[in-house]
Formats: C-alpha cells, structure tokens, sequence
C-alpha cells in the first residue's frame, strides 16, 4: 500500500515574482503632490502647535508662528497638566482626562453592549418588524443631534440622571445605537446559518448563543467598533458641554474652557499644550489598535 | 463568571460615577469665566460668601458657546443654576414667563445700590422696568490703550487729542518713524467691536439707539452720522499693517505690547493682555477714550439670580447680590479682572489710571448699552458681517455698507 502524502501547498514570496520596471508616469507625480498638499495640510499646523507649545510667551507675542524656539520650556505642559483653570478649579485639564475616562466607560459599555445585542437579533433571529425596525434606526442616523437636544435633556431629567455621568453615557448610546446597530448587523449576518442551526438543536438559548457563540466570535468587529466610540465620544464636546453636569465635563470642555476666551489674557504656549494633552489618547489608541482595525474593516466589519 | 465579572464592573462605574450632592447653603453658579484674570476676580466673591458661611458649586462653559443655550437646557433638565450669568433680556423674560424671575429692584433700592451705580450700568441691567441683574463690571467696548514708550520715541502724546482728526494728524509722524499708527486685526468680532463704539462716539446715543435696538428704525440709514461712523471704520481699517488678516485681538495688542504699533482702539479687556506681559497702567501703557467722543459703549457684566426657590436659597442669592455689589468688593474684583467698578463710590486705592479715565468719561461723557443687551442678535451678526466685509474689500463704497443695511434690514424684518 503506498502512502498517499499530502500535497504541500506551494507557498510564493514576493520574491519569486519578476519585478516590473519602474516607471515615472505623470500620474504617479500627481499623487504625489496631491499626497504630499494633504500631509503637509496636516503637519504644518501639528508643527506649529507642538513649536508654540515649548516656547516662552516673550517670544510667541512677537508673532513668528513658524519659528523654532529660541528657549525650549516644558513648562506650559506643566501649566496645562496641573494648573489651567477651568471655572474656579485651576487644576489643569488632568481633571478633565479623569471625567473622560469616567463618562467612557460607561458609554462603551451602554452602546456597545446595547447595539451588540441589536444587532445580533435582528441579523440571526426572526424578529417581527425587523425591516422596519432597521429602517427607522438607519433613518435615525441621519437625524441631527441638535433636533432632538431639548427631549433628550428633558428624558435624562425625567429619569433624574441630567448632569450625571450616565446622562452623558446614556446620551452617548442613543447617538451611537444606529450606525453600531447597523456595523454589529452586516458583521453577524455573514454568519453561517449552520451555526446558528448547530447551536439551536444544542438548546441554546438566545443568550446563551450569544455569549458562549457570537461573542468569542467578534473579537475583530468589536475592536473596530471600540476605536470608533472612543475616538467619538473622547473627542466629544458638545453632549458633554450641556449634558455634564457639576465635575462632571469631559476634557474636550475643560479644554475649551482654558482655551476660548473672547476678553481674557491668551497664554498660547499653555493652550496648544492642553490641546495635545487632550488629543493624545485617541492617537495612542489607534497607534496601538490600528492594526487590529483595518483586520476589522476587512473581515467584514463595515463593508456592504 | 463573565455574567459576574459584568455585574461587579457595572457596580463599580455606577458607584464610581454617582453624582455628588451638594450643600443646602451652597450656591450653584453658572459661568463663562475661566481666564487667569476673571478666575481671581471670582476668587473675590467666593471668599466674601465663604464669609456668610455659603458655598460655591459651579459650572463653567467655555467663553462663546452660546451660554443662554446651556442656561435654558439646565433649567429644561430640571437642574437650574441659583446664579448665572447672563446679558440678554430675552432669557430673563423667558426665566419670568417660567415662574424663575428674581428681581432685586426692592433690594437695591433698601440698600442704596442703585443710587451709586452709573446710569449706563442702571439701564443695562434693567429688563422690563425691573432691576433683574446682579452688575459685577463695568468694560468700555471702544477705548484706545497705547505704547507710553513708542509715544515717547515717536514725540506724541495721545492724551492731547481732542478729536479723532487730532488723532489722524499725527499718523503719518508715527508712520515716519517706522511704527504701525494703529494696531489692527481681521474677523468679525474685531469689525464690529470696532464699529459701535465709533457709531456711539461719532453719531452719538440718538443714532446709535435707532441703530441698534429690537427693530432698527430704518430712517437712521440715511443719517449722516451713521455715514460718519463708516467713513471711520474705513479710514481707521485702511491703515493697518499687512499682517492684520486672521489676527487676533490678542495677538493685535501684542503688537502694541512689543512695541511695534502705537496704538489699539479696541475693548479696555486689552488691560489682562497687558498685564499677562507684566505691564501696568500709567508706566508700560496708557489709555484714553476715543477722542471727541459724544458717548461709550458699556458692557455690563452681570448675574441673574433663579427665583422660585425657598426663602434660604433666596436669602443666600440676596447676601450675593449685596457681597457683589459692595463698594469694596467692587473695587477689589475689577482690580483683579482689570475691569471698572460697577460702583462710582469705589475706593480708588484698588484702581488704576485707566479706571479713572473711564469713570470720568461715564460721568461727563455718557454711556450707550452694548448692542447685545439691545439689539436684535441677527441685525448684530449681520452688522459685524457687513462691517466685516467692508474691511476686508477695498473696493466697497460706504454707499455700498449702507446699502447692504438696508438689504439685510428688509430680510430680518420685512
């Protein structure tokens, strides 16, 4: 009897491939420069925050945007850390870092939990109404904020969390809940049915499907889903501004409070430090999770 | 144990993130005021209250972002700020409509408040024939604060101008010597910041009054008066340096500030910029109304006070409208926001030559009210924008700005 070995797939590196000439097209420049506008569209600005924020203030009043400092000081980083005011409390944006993490939390927790559970109902269980449904939250998601700002602030005060940190979560979940609604929907509903069907016949209850089956398997839509919300709701101002209530404003306000001024004294040195101070958790996460995001988008995250 | 491991994180967030209860004494204020100057100057009152045994819990907003918006929302949330601050009478027409007016009318008058305020400041934070605003600072929208140093090196002396063509007698001197005349920054807020001020010191209160109110009466548009106050923004704007676009007021008096204009006709808020330098009143930096004004915009800071709440809540509201405005605790808050005390029987101790210049100039000149505590907001914004763009195009007439008036006039209210 001869042993029928299995055949090795024949693995190729990019090596093995014959290079093509490299070829200078006028389309090639084009991009270039068209990339190069867009980064510099970005740097320079970047440039200038991080330049302004290590000079002195002698020297930035005398209105050289662009110049490198003639004395490097850290010491608007300190001011702004520890010392900026925001209303009577010159703590620094460090209390405003806090309250962000605190309203964070719980909104991730309310929006994606919420907009999982949705989303996985309405793509593996026969729902009644659930076109309907999905039609009205994708038209929920193009109603503006500012229109439904009066009754929501009237809800979060009939349930008495106005001005709390769940007030701002909660808030945060309802904006949230259609487009992850949707995102947790598409990801789900390439699930094969012989799953769902295997799980089923083992008596699998709604949830128990759920936590045993579909949550191990969205590790890659779930990161996806984790660096949007937090960029969103980090680098939200306007529901923590009239939703917070008393120590209870995020940094992005905090932030505003110290900066925008129409008739005090302006320290931009202090100021562009509170504002990368503010702007660098959302960077740290997508340098630490970029990776895993674009993994999301492709396997099906977002897509269609 | 993952359904554990929720439960006990969930427990921990809500415990974490509870709200905090505050004090009954403690008074819940709502403010707009973060800068290092108006900070120290709250400082004032709050340790004035501490003194009364009442507290102070706040919520600060930024500068800007449309404070009434917020008000309104806390009072819709059911969560109303005891104290707020707050200059257009609408809000307090709407607050009064809502059972939440407090008028101080009566306390005033029982304490000798209203007799020492300036009439400028009485008219501005009076809404309805009542005294519903607590006056904490007086700011003068148009004044001209200059280099003492480059006025030195230049040979001119700002404070012989009795007119603003005395003024302009001396630019090409200063232009000469290679200083910009007069400083001058580019958006809106600077336009129109610079605009009233010249309709209330070159047209004086009449025209202003027609101009900037609830509706405008259209007749103003023809008067020369209005003309003039264009014909000056025209020549003032004309002469400034190139770097003027996109600058802003800050960085206009910083130009002043280092010495490379002479002069910054502007909103006496330049005195913190100045200060922040280490400059003060009087050595580094002087100050003088506009020449041959017939009268001053005045911007009254102020508070309003909840009503509907109990006779404690009341009583703690009243010790801080009676702290606030205190002859003393005046003096010391505007020295330290750099502003002017609201009182006019302020000790002088705690006031520089600049307040002097505007106290006297309130006295024997006048004052005229800010246009948001009186004018529709859509015919300001449309004024700053107009104005704004005459700055910006050479080429508009100010037959073309009065034009434009009338156009945008016809829109808001036709």
């Amino acid at each position: 009897m001869t042993d029928i070995l299995p055949l090795e797939p024949v693995r190729r590196t990019f090596r093995d491939y014959p290079k093509k000439p490299r070829k200078i097209r006028g389309s090639s420049i084009a991009i270039l420069v068209f990339l190069t506008m867009c980064a510099l569209f970005i740097a320079i600005p970047l440039y200038v925050i991080i330049v302004t924020s290590i000079k002195e203030m002698s020297q930035i009043i005398q209105g050289e945007i662009f110049s490198l400092p003639t004395k490097v000081t850290f010491e608007p980083w300190w001011k702004a850390w520890n010392e900026v005011c925001s209303g009577v409390q010159c703590e620094g944006v460090k209390v405003g870092f806090i309250n962000s993490l605190m309203i964070l939390f719980p909104s991730l927790v309310l929006s994606i939990g919420l907009s999982m559970v949705t989303g996985y109902a309405l793509a593996l269980w026969n729902i009644r109404w659930a076109g309907t449904f999905l039609f009205v939250l994708f038209t929920a998601a193009f109603v503006p904020f500012q229109i439904i700002m009066i009754p929501l602030i009237i809800m979060t005060g009939i349930i008495k969390v106005y001005g709390t940190i769940w007030g701002v979560a909660i808030v945060h979940a309802v904006l949230a809940m259609p487009l992850l609604t949707l995102i947790f929907r598409n990801y789900y509903k390439d699930i094969p049915n012989e799953i769902m069907s295997a799980a089923l016949m083992d008596s699998g209850s709604f949830w128990r499907i759920f936590f045993e089956i579909i949550l191990p398997m969205s590790g890659n839509i779930l990161i996806v889903v984790l660096i949007l919300q937090i960029t969103s709701i980090w680098n939200d101002f306007i529901i923590g501004l009239y939703f917070g209530g008393i120590g209870t404003k995020p940094m992005t306000v905090i932030l505003a409070n110290s900066v925008i001024t129409s008739r005090g004294e302006i320290s931009y040195n202090v100021d562009m430090a509170a504002a990368l101070l503010t702007a660098i958790p959302p960077l740290v996460i997508y340098f630490v999770l970029g990776k895993f995001f674009v993994q999301g988008i492709t396997a099906g995250a977002i897509k269609g | 144990m993952f359904h554990k491991s929720l439960v006990g994180v969930t427990t921990a967030l809500m415990l974490s993130v509870a709200p905090v209860t505050a004090n009954a004494l403690d008074l819940f204020v709502y403010h707009t005021w973060s800068a290092e100057s108006e900070v120290n100057a709250l400082k004032v009152l709050i340790d004035a209250l501490a003194e009364k045994g009442i507290g102070w819990k706040e919520i600060a907003i930024p500068h800007e972002s449309e404070s009434n918006v917020g008000l309104i929302n806390l009072v819709t949330g059911g969560n109303p700020p005891d104290v707020f601050i707050e200059s257009s009478p609408g809000v307090y027409r709407d607050l009064a409509s809502m059972g939440l007016g407090q008028p101080v009318t009566q306390l005033f008058a029982d304490n000798h408040i209203t007799e020492n305020l300036p009439d400028a400041v009485v008219q501005s934070i009076t809404v309805d024939g009542e005294i519903m605003k607590v006056p904490t600072a007086i700011h003068i929208d148009g004044m001209i604060y200059y280099n003492k140093a480059v006025a030195a090196a230049v040979g001119v002396d700002p404070t012989s101008w009795t007119s603003l063509d005395d003024m302009f007698a001396d630019e090409q001197k200063v232009e000469d010597a290679g200083y910009t005349f007069m400083a001058m920054g580019g958006n809106t807020f600077q336009a129109g910041y610079l605009f009233h001020p010249l309709v209330a010191a070159i047209a004086g209160p009449d025209v202003y009054y027609r101009f900037y109110q609830e509706q405008p009466d259209p007749t103003v548009f023809d008067d020369p008066g209005l003309r003039a106050a264009i014909e000056m923004h025209r020549r003032i704007t004309s002469q400034a340096d190139e770097g003027w676009v996109n600058r802003s007021w800050a960085d206009t008096t910083n130009t002043v500030i280092t010495g490379k204009a002479l002069m910054h006709l502007h909103g006496d808020w330049m005195k913190g910029q100045w200060r922040a330098s280490g400059a003060t009143a009087g050595n580094e930096f002087g100050c003088i109304n506009i020449p041959g004004s017939k009268a001053m915009s005045v911007t009254v800071d102020a508070f309003g006070l909840l009503g509907g709440v109990d006779d404690e809540m009341k009583n703690a509201e009243f010790e801080f409208a009676k702290i606030v405005t205190d002859p003393l605790i005046a003096a010391r808050f505007a020295q330290q926001k750099g502003s002017t005390p609201v009182r006019a029987d302020a000790p002088t101790d705690y006031m520089d030559e600049c307040n002097t210049v505007v106290l006297d100039g309130l006295k024997s000149i006048g004052g005229v009210q800010n246009p948001f505590n009186i004018a529709d907001n859509d015919w300001h914004m449309s004024v700053w924008n107009i104005m704004f763009e005459f700055q910006s195009d050479p080429s508009m007439t100010v037959d073309d700005v009065i034009q434009r008036f009338k156009d945008e006039y016809d829109v808001i209210f036709g």
